[in-house]
């Protein structure tokens, strides 16, 4: 079967971005096509798709077909891919798809939100639409609530606690500090984060990631163009996806997510790896304590020692076995929902390239995750990539 | 029935007489019966018919105009002009349910701030004319599910109770079980800032200084997520035990929409 590879990557900055959705998608577009190295035309794009939860309803229908359409991708099959912050994640296992299955030899998967040009009130109707509507939201939860009754079970089972998450929250402001397409670049104290404002009960404010207008960009090629259009393209291993019930109530535990083990599980399967040989992650860290999750649902931790993951700092820049969200993650890189996925790619596609930021850059880095979550977990995609085809 | 016994009942005062009940909200204002942040003669009807339960069966009811009859007909109760027991609304924060004559009595209450009672009166108003900009529960769907989320109706599949109502298909499709028996124990539970809580609750999460949420098994088996009320005096902790009341959510659409939420015990 065809192999894949990544040949091309761009976003815009995260953050309050002053264009708005075609604006932001043509920059991130524009970024990705600059980073391929041979000759590229956008008319040799097969076919795109495009992440989005459409935040604040702008353009809820036809997202994908009004972005491509200026982006020079015209008259070929395109989608908006929608599954809450997990959508670009999917958006790119889509486009992989396309590729394995000999549909297409060059694909975009990208992702965009604009979120911040709206009304406070109408932010907070739009930001728990991907949870559970008719018994979560009814009470009084969205994903602060949610992951807040995450946080304190975890505590309560297993004996974490709330100083493990402000150590992951300073660990990905640091790395996020050089990163010039972050959302929040601040060097964060222990102190200053442990003293945050409550936002829900145990999580403060350094515990939850903002809310960012960005769009992110990749280009995905069959293997015998990609060797035509890139010197170095960075090999797709394995994708893999899952689900789970949407509602906390209905799973079996709430201090774990069955789909970011489901996904892992056949990504870490398709590449005929495991979690010890990853080198950098970039991990869906929406709250401090999903990263610490992640950590024991992707394998880089036993079961119930993701806050001895965090509080023994493994995860920081080349400190460790693995580099945990070496753009400082959703919480200092921003989160621009359908961007995300994409965006985590995007990073990942310059680590093993070597070219972040050189105080950022994973040592001798070869091989790398991605892992995308929709919601509370209802949806995960992970993707793993490598400099070397398998 | 015993008679002339006041109790502190689902967070009201309930005073059993021979032919009925009396119920009143335990908040006053400089003596007089006022609401509190989520109640109103719906909620103390339904609290006043829940402690009758114990004592007879009450099948149905003759109601006044300011009780809302979908809540009584989602708890089970059906409606009828001509039904034994009759529900009659005071002009303060009192119901009577009486197959007699109406419950009446002064029974002590506890003072409430005016201004904050003022302020979540005001929200309440406010809100009912509030229209959802994004996430949305219609009329519909919270009516389709009002016996699920008020009296606790499950589904069944062998021996495995299920609540939430789930749609399945084929074999899985489970069968119309009966109500779960209202309590539980708390498995998680937070306090959620005025910024961390839902659009619906913006107005008066900020008076009430943050609402908080439980998680919590109940003693049937299934899980659920329900705000607390009257968490003034007690703070949840993840072993105890919580009964339910149904009170007010919130309001949308000019329709107020009712649920249970968790009593710390």
């Amino acid at each position: 079967m065809v192999d894949v590879a990544v040949v091309g990557a761009g976003q815009t900055k995260y953050g309050n971005h002053p264009l708005g959705l075609k604006g932001m998608w043509a920059e991130a577009a524009e970024a990705a096509y600059a980073s391929i190295d041979g000759d590229f035309e956008p008319s040799q794009v097969d076919e795109a798709f495009i992440g989005s939860v459409a935040f604040g309803g702008a353009q809820l229908g036809n997202t994908a077909a009004l972005l491509t359409e200026h982006s020079g991708l015209d008259n070929i099959p395109v989608q908006r891919v929608e599954n809450a912050c997990a959508s670009s994640g999917f958006a790119f296992r889509d486009a992989w798809m396309a590729i394995k299955s000999g549909q297409a030899d060059i694909v975009v998967a990208g992702g965009i939100e604009k979120m911040n040009d709206l009304s406070p009130e109408r932010k907070r109707f739009w930001l728990g639409v991907s949870g559970d509507t008719e018994w979560e939201r009814l009470a009084g939860l969205t994903f602060p609530g949610t992951y807040a009754l995450m946080a304190r079970r975890h505590f309560h089972e297993f004996g974490s606690n709330h100083d493990d998450l402000v150590h992951i929250s300073v660990k990905n402001h640091m790395h996020g500090l050089d990163n010039e397409y972050a959302h929040l670049r601040k060097d964060v104290s222990f102190e200053k984060a442990k003293s945050g404002f409550m936002v829900a009960d145990p999580l403060t404010l350094y515990d939850c990631c903002p809310t960012s207008d960005g769009a992110s960009c990749v280009i995905l090629a069959a293997d015998h163009v990609a060797k035509k259009l890139s010197e170095d393209p960075i090999w797709v291993l394995g994708s893999g996806a899952g689900s789970d019930h949407l509602a906390l109530h209905d799973r079996p535990s709430i201090t774990q997510i069955r789909s970011t083990q489901m996904a892992s599980a056949k990504a870490y399967s398709q590449a005929g790896i495991s979690a010890a040989d990853i080198d950098l992650a970039e991990v869906h860290d929406c709250f401090t304590i999903a990263e610490l999750m992640a950590t024991e649902d992707l394998g880089f931790a036993e079961r119930g020692q993701g806050g001895v993951f965090a509080r023994n700092g493994i995860g920081r820049l080349n400190e460790g076995d693995v580099t945990i969200n070496p753009s400082g993650g959703l919480k200092s890189k921003g989160h621009p929902l359908g961007a995300t996925g994409t965006g985590q790619v995007v990073e990942v596609f310059k680590q093993l390239r070597g070219e972040v930021e050189q105080s950022r850059q994973v040592r001798d880095a070869g091989i790398a995750l991605t892992h995308n979550v929709g919601g509370s977990g209802a949806t995960c995609a992970v993707n793993i990539f490598g400099r070397d085809i398998k | 029935m015993s008679s002339n016994e006041c109790i502190r009942w689902q967070g009201n005062l309930a005073c059993l007489r021979i032919d009925g009940v009396m119920v009143k909200s335990r908040h006053t204002i400089e003596g007089a019966h006022v609401f509190g942040p989520d109640s109103d003669h719906t909620t103390l009807a339904i609290s006043g018919l829940s402690l009758l339960s114990d004592e007879c069966t009450i099948q149905s009811v003759c109601i006044d105009g300011n009780i809302e009859a979908s809540v009584l007909l989602a708890c089970g109760y059906s409606i009828d002009e001509k039904a034994e027991w009759s529900i009659s609304c005071g002009e303060d924060a009192c119901v009577s349910i009486s197959r007699g004559a109406i419950q009446k009595g002064r029974v002590d209450g506890f003072e409430i701030d005016e201004e904050f009672h003022s302020k979540i009166s005001e929200a309440w108003l406010t809100e009912l004319s509030a229209v959802s900009q994004g996430a949305y529960v219609s009329e519909q769907a919270y009516l389709s599910s009002s016996s699920a989320r008020m009296n606790l109706t499950s589904q069944k599949m062998g021996d495995l109770l299920i609540w939430p109502p789930r749609e399945m298909v084929g074999s899985e499709r489970p069968e119309e079980g009966s109500a779960l028996r209202g309590s539980g124990i708390i498995e998680s539970w937070t306090k959620l800032s005025a910024g961390g809580a839902p659009s619906e609750f913006s107005l008066r999460a900020p008076i009430l200084e943050g609402i908080s949420t439980v998680f919590v098994r109940l003693i049937d088996g299934p899980c659920g997520v329900f705000l607390i009320a009257d968490d003034e005096d007690n703070l949840p902790q993840i072993g105890g035990d919580v009964n339910f009341a149904i009170r007010r959510l919130y309001a949308q659409d000019g329709m107020i929409r009712y649920g249970l939420k968790a009593l710390i015990s």
